[in-house]
């Protein structure tokens, strides 16, 4: 297995009006709070807040695209929104294999979203399968 | 560790991992007798079991088990 517990990884990425524009048009999930800035004000938050599931894209794109093996799948994966994420915030990404399951040919990561302020917006776990 | 105590045990994970209060496992009991116990949820069923009790299988090991009474011989096989 390739993979140890305690491997860290760090990506980085930047909620761009393209992904943001993106999402929508191939979603539809056009709920005000992600698109009138008034209303998300009036809610509590600072501009319109971006959807969650976008940093489930960069998930993806961690695991199909920034691991040293290609050949695997994404098992299950959880994920707690803790702060908001705003239009053209830059995150920072940090994976920790949490767990290695030789006999299931598995992997866990925990994972967290951080912002520029160091805050957490997101954090959760993956649990992938390495086929051979 | 008795047998009970870690039929017990898996018993909560199956309960857990499969999302059914109403599971009730004996040695007997196959996949054929547990609703959603396919291929995918075997996985989470023995990284589940794997880290409570804190052990490792082969995948020899999980290949051979034809039933839950294997399964928990070979969880008390590595507790000893």
């Amino acid at each position: 297995m390739i993979f140890k517990e305690g491997d860290k990884f760090i990506e980085k990425f930047h909620l761009s009006e393209k992904i943001y524009d993106g999402f929508i048009t191939l979603f539809k999930d056009r709920n005000p709070l992600h698109t009138d800035e008034q209303f998300a004000i009036d809610n509590g938050f600072k501009g319109r807040v971006m959807h969650g599931n976008i940093l489930n894209g960069f998930i993806s794109f961690f695991i199909g695209e920034c691991l040293p093996v290609k050949n695997v799948i994404i098992h299950l994966q959880e994920i707690q929104f803790k702060n908001p994420v705003y239009l053209d915030d830059r995150l920072d990404f940090f994976a920790e294999v949490s767990g290695v399951f030789e006999s299931v040919n598995t992997v866990e990561f925990k994972f967290n979203f951080k912002n520029i302020e160091t805050k957490t917006v997101a954090k959760g776990k993956i649990q992938i399968g390495v086929f051979k | 560790m008795e047998k009970e105590k870690a039929l017990e045990k898996v018993n909560k994970i199956f309960i857990d991992v499969l999302d059914n209060e109403e599971i009730v496992l004996s040695d007997a009991t196959t996949a054929n007798d547990v609703e959603d116990w396919d291929s995918l949820t075997h996985i989470q069923l023995v990284v589940a079991i794997e880290r409570e009790f804190n052990l490792r299988f082969t995948s020899m090991e999980i290949q051979s088990w034809t039933n839950v009474g294997e399964m928990i011989d070979c969880i008390i096989s590595k507790n000893k």
